[in-house]
């Protein structure tokens, strides 16, 4: 287990991952409180909302979901990076995913948490949000189970708790480590590491309960985008009534949580220095589930847009006409351009297929993935079944600060984290490490 | 002896491979420890082949019966409050299986991540670990084997650990 080269390359190791945690940089205060500002003129876009009422958003009838549903679904669909990826890598005993999972798995947690928070924001009234928790109250009244929101509740909460565990799990015996010389408030670290230490039971119940997590997470993950699909496909509006919704949500959420996931590595890899740790290898490999899941994307895009076209059915068909050469049609064909084209492109010629390029084509194919939300709602809900009742939508100040403020909040609770955590889960690369040796 | 119990001691022993430390265990074992006295310190997972220090876990079962616990608790729940306001439905079933089976699943689901998690801390022992039992420091790198032995059983447990290679093997704060 331990020759002197070993115990070398292993205090290397842990110098390099939790180099990061020590000290914080003036580029790092900087950058962080960019981020915060943005974040808090968001807050206070929100709270100007709840001040003078929804209406200061810019959904009217007949779209009234606008912006925050967009957002709600693209983050809800990131969030698929992390959890879902890391577990079935985990399944498969993929080895060169070790130090990838916890850098993904963030991504899941954070994504979570503000796509969880938009049907708040959507709500208008926010402060009544615990109406939709069952409980007993004075009016008799408990939730319609059977209504899809009811089910975006319980999937959503169910997909936080099991995503935070599993985040959560893996890292206690990363926490102990750092509690061990922990002084001042990082004594912390101690009271989370729940008294690890490092006993063969102790791994043991972890490899269990990791095993155990990562098949019920998977589970658990695609019935998360499935229901968010589902809030769409059970209502009788043109060009959400389709059984395949389900699963091509699930495809679009696992290839934008890909793209954020690469994005995110690319951002750490160079901010953090950990070049020996997040190698050409883990892009190569993440870049062909990309191409992949873009080449999959592509055919439930093209099965949904064919089967509505031949079936030509009028109401249908102006949807699809707004979207393919109406008023949609630019940011339909920069969705395909971004989506398929680029990542083709680059990921599937192999002399172009680079870090570089993986980090261009997931930042196009987050922009694409952002847009394809945004086609599926606006253009339906814009075009209902009668005619009369068309309408407009264009977001306002309120919408557009909140979106951008929702990719700050990203950005800013990953830096913290980040500086909190080693982003590399340090016990797994060095296990792998020696399994490589 | 204290308070009517027999006095516990542990050793301590550093070994460098996997291998040193399947040695020990095996010697240990031949002469009279069983895999409750053994645990092994390290600052990675450390495999032992089957047989060796099997620690049997019921982890799996205890996540289906609390998958299973939560599901019935749901239905309970949601057919329960579908039917706690007398609401007329001219005879029709007001509990609609398709509509609900979602929020079955969820929190069955649910039922089987919050028993995986409890049942983790269960199994690892953290939540329930004597404070007074000595936990050694382990090296990076190296394993600590730690064995639990009755007063009479020290020497034998020393000896065995040095046959099988141990670095260094020390007694550890005694406790009652």
């Amino acid at each position: 287990m331990a020759t002197a080269s070993a115990i070398n390359a292993d205090d290397q190791v842990r110098s390099d991952l939790w180099r990061p945690l020590s000290g914080v940089s003036k580029k790092y205060v900087i950058v962080l409180a960019v981020l915060c500002a943005v974040v808090l003129w968001g807050l206070f876009a929100w709270g100007y909302q709840i001040q003078k009422g929804i209406g200061v958003a810019g959904i009217r009838r007949p779209v009234f979901w606008g912006f925050y549903l967009v957002n709600f679904v693209f983050w809800i669909g990131i969030s698929h990076a992390g959890t879902l990826i890391s577990a079935i890598l985990r399944l498969t005993d993929a080895n060169w995913r070790k130090p990838v999972t916890r850098a993904a798995e963030a991504i899941t947690v954070f994504a979570l948490m503000i796509g969880g928070l938009f049907p708040l924001i959507h709500l208008g009234r926010v402060w009544l949000f615990y109406w939709l928790f069952p409980y007993p109250n004075s009016r008799l009244l408990w939730p319609n189970f059977r209504s899809p929101l009811m089910w975006d509740v319980m999937a959503i909460s169910t997909y936080l708790t099991g995503s935070v565990i599993f985040l959560y799990l893996p890292l206690i015996p990363d926490i102990a480590q750092l509690g061990q010389r922990a002084t001042g408030w990082r004594r912390l670290y101690r009271l989370l590491s729940l008294g690890w230490t490092g006993s063969d039971r102790e791994w043991h119940a972890l490899e269990r309960a990791m095993k155990l997590m990562a098949g019920t997470i998977l589970a658990v993950a695609v019935s998360v985008h499935s229901v968010v699909a589902w809030d769409f496909a059970m209502a009788v509006a043109p060009m959400w009534h389709s059984t395949i919704f389900a699963p091509y949500f699930v495809v679009g959420a696992i290839f934008s949580g890909l793209a954020g996931l690469i994005l995110a590595m690319t951002i750490i890899r160079k901010t953090m220095h950990l070049e020996r740790y997040l190698t050409p290898l883990h892009f190569r490999n993440l870049s062909k589930l990309l191409l992949l899941m873009s080449l999959l994307w592509l055919y439930f895009t093209f099965a949904e847009h064919l089967t509505t076209w031949y079936g030509n059915e009028p109401k249908e068909m102006n949807v699809f006409n707004a979207r393919v050469r109406g008023r949609f049609a630019p940011e339909f064909w920069v969705m395909i351009f971004v989506n398929f084209v680029v990542p083709f492109v680059l990921l599937g010629i192999r002399r172009l297929r680079s870090i570089t390029t993986a980090t261009i084509a997931s930042v196009g194919v987050l922009i694409g993935m952002w847009l394809e939300r945004f086609l599926i709602i606006i253009p339906t809900l814009s075009m209902p079944r009668l005619g009369a009742a068309w309408g407009k939508y264009s977001p306002s100040w309120v919408e557009i600060s909140i979106t951008v403020a929702t990719f700050a909040t990203m950005a800013a609770l990953y830096l913290i984290f980040a500086k909190l955590f080693p982003i590399v889960s340090v016990w797994e690369f060095e296990t792998h490490h020696v399994e490589e040796e | 002896m204290n308070g009517g119990k027999e006095a516990a001691f542990y050793l301590k022993a550093d070994l460098q491979t996997k291998e040193a430390a399947m040695a020990a265990i095996r010697e240990l074992k031949a002469s009279g420890f069983n895999t409750n006295d053994l645990d092994v310190f390290s600052d990675r997972p450390v495999e032992f082949p089957p047989g060796v220090l099997d620690r049997p876990s019921h982890m799996s079962l205890f996540v289906v019966l609390g998958a299973m616990t939560f599901s019935c608790l749901i239905v309970g729940f949601v057919y329960y409050t579908q039917h706690d306001y007398p609401l007329i439905t001219g005879g029709m079933p007001i509990f609609s299986f398709w509509s609900t089976g979602v929020v079955f699943y969820e929190i069955t689901m649910l039922g089987a991540v919050l028993t995986t998690f409890s049942r983790f801390l269960w199994e690892s022992g953290l939540l329930r670990r004597n404070r007074r039992i000595p936990v050694p420091a382990v090296a990076p790198g190296t394993i600590c084997l730690r064995v639990h032995c009755r007063q009479e059983q020290l020497e034998n447990a020393g000896q065995s650990l040095t046959r099988a290679g141990a670095l260094k093997v020390e007694r550890l704060a005694e406790s009652a």
